[in-house]
C-alpha cells in the first residue's frame, strides 16, 4: 500500500467507522496518521450522537422490565447493532445484567457496534469469563479491529487472561489495531516470557502481514526495556530470517522501528545483528540511513555505529556523504 | 476549501476541520461524500434493524411503542 504502518492501521480503522473498504478512501492517507484517526473519533462521535435521543428512550422503557424479560425482548427483536446503541444509554451495571445473560455470538457482534467512549464502564461490569468467551469468539471471526478497540477497555486481569489463552498470533494482529500505545505497552509487559517469545517467533517466521503487525508493535512500547526485551529475542534468529524481516521493514516505510528496537538491544545482541550481510547491500544502507536522517535517530544510534568494524562504518559515512550530496 | 465542502467537513469534525486542511480540494470533496454516504448507510441499516424490531413486537404494544419512540 505504501504507507507507514501506521497510516494503514488507521486507514482500516476509518474504513470500518465509514462502512467502506480502506481503497475508498486512500486519499486521507496523505494525512499524519494522528490527523485521520482525529476525523475518524469526530466521526465516529457524530455518528453515534444523531440518533441517541431514540436510543436513551428505548433504555428509559427496558428501566420499566425486569432483566429476563428484556433479555428476552432484546434476543427476539433487536438485532446485535440496535441492543449495542441501546447499551451505550443504558446505565453500566443495569447493561451488563443484561449482557451476562445474552448468548456469546450475538454479544461478539454487538461488541463490534458498541460506542467506544461508553464501552469502557459497561465491559468492566460484565463477568471477566464472558469477556474472555466473548473475545475469544471475535478471534475465531478474524475481527481485530474490534478487539484492538476493545483492549483499551480492559481491564488488567482481562488482559492478563487474554495473554495468557489467546494464540499468540492473534495477540499480533489486535496490537496492530490497539488504540494506545499506553495500554499497548502494559499488555505487553502481562505476557508471560515463553508467549512473548513465541509472539516474536511469529512476526519473524509468519507471513509478512504478521512481520508489519511485530514492527508496528515494537515500535509503538512506551517502555525501551520491553522493546529491548522483544527485540533480543529476535536477534535470536538466523540471517534470512533477520534479512526478510529488514526488506519488510524497508517496503513497510518502518526502519525507524528496526533502528530504535536495535538501539533498545544489549550490546551482545547489537553485535549480532550488526553482522547481518544484508547491511553490506548499498540499497539497504541507504535506506538505513535515510530513516536515521529523516527521524533524528544519530543520537540514540550512535552507540550502535560505535560498535561497528571500519568496513561497515566507512560503508555508512559513504551513504551519508552521498545523502549530503543529493542535498 | 469549498465553501459547501467547509460546511459539511465543519459539521461533522468541529473545529479539528483544520487537520484536514492540507488535502487537496478533490480529497476534501471525496471525503465529504464518505461522511456522507455513512450517515446514510447508518441510517438505513438503523431504519431496518428498527422494523424489524417492530415488526417482532405483539401487535397490541406497537402502538404505544411508536408514540413513545416518536415514530
Amino acid at each position: 500500500m505504501g504507507h507507514d504502518l501506521a497510516t494503514r492501521a488507521e486507514l482500516v480503522k476509518l474504513a470500518r467507522a465509514l462502512g467502506t473498504d480502506p481503497d475508498e478512501i486512500a486519499f486521507v492517507a496523505e494525512l499524519p496518521h494522528t490527523a485521520i484517526r482525529l476525523v475518524r473519533e469526530r466521526a465516529v462521535a457524530t455518528l453515534y450522537d444523531e440518533h441517541r435521543p431514540a436510543f436513551q428512550r428505548v433504555a428509559m422503557i427496558t428501566r420499566l422490565l425486569p432483566t429476563g424479560v428484556n433479555v428476552r425482548i432484546a434476543l427476539r427483536a433487536f438485532t446485535p447493532l440496535l441492543a449495542a446503541r441501546v447499551a451505550g444509554e443504558m446505565p453500566p451495571d443495569r447493561a451488563a445484567e443484561l449482557a451476562n445473560r445474552m448468548p456469546v455470538e450475538y454479544l461478539a457482534e454487538a461488541c463490534v457496534h458498541l460506542d467506544p467512549r461508553r464501552a469502557a464502564p459497561l465491559v468492566h461490569r460484565v463477568a471477566p469469563d464472558r469477556v474472555l468467551a466473548v473475545v475469544m469468539e471475535l478471534v475465531d471471526r478474524g475481527d481485530f479491529i474490534t478487539l484492538g478497540r476493545l483492549l483499551d477497555t480492559a481491564t488488567e486481569p482481562i488482559v492478563r487472561d487474554v495473554a495468557a489463552t489467546v494464540p499468540t498470533e492473534a495477540l499480533l494482529r489486535i496490537g496492530f489495531y490497539a488504540e494506545s500505545d499506553e495500554q499497548l505497552t502494559r499488555a505487553v509487559a502481562l505476557l508471560p516470557p515463553q508467549r512473548l517469545r513465541n509472539i516474536v517467533r511469529d512476526a519473524l517466521t509468519g507471513p509478512p502481514e504478521l512481520r508489519s503487525a511485530g514492527l508496528a508493535l515494537v515500535g509503538r512500547l512506551t517502555d525501551d526495556e520491553l522493546r529491548g526485551r522483544l527485540a533480543e529475542l529476535a536477534a535470536e534468529a538466523d540471517d534470512d530470517t533477520l534479512t526478510a524481516l529488514l526488506h519488510t521493514a524497508i517496503d513497510d516505510g518502518a526502519l525507524a522501528e528496526v533502528l530504535v528496537a536495535v538501539s533498545a538491544m544489549g550490546e551482545r545482541a547489537q553485535r549480532r545483528v550488526l553482522t547481518l550481510p544484508a547491511l553490506t547491500e548499498p540499497h539497504t544502507l541507504g535506506h538505513l540511513v535515510r530513516a536515521v536522517e529523516k527521524h533524528n535517530l544519530w543520537p540514540r544510534i550512535a552507540p550502535v555505529v560505535s560498535l561497528m568494524d571500519d568496513d561497515l562504518r566507512r560503508r555508512i559515512a559513504g551513504a551519508t556523504d552521498r545523502r549530503t550530496d543529493l542535498r | 476549501m469549498r465553501g459547501d465542502v467547509r460546511e459539511v467537513l465543519t459539521h461533522w469534525l468541529g473545529a479539528d476541520v483544520r487537520a484536514v486542511e492540507g488535502l487537496p480540494d478533490e480529497a476534501l470533496a471525496e471525503l465529504c461524500d464518505a461522511l456522507v454516504a455513512a450517515r446514510k448507510r447508518q441510517a438505513a441499516e438503523i431504519r431496518a434493524a428498527s422494523d424489524e424490531a417492530f415488526r417482532q413486537l405483539p401487535p397490541v404494544l406497537r402502538g404505544t411503542v411508536s408514540r413513545i419512540l416518536g415514530r
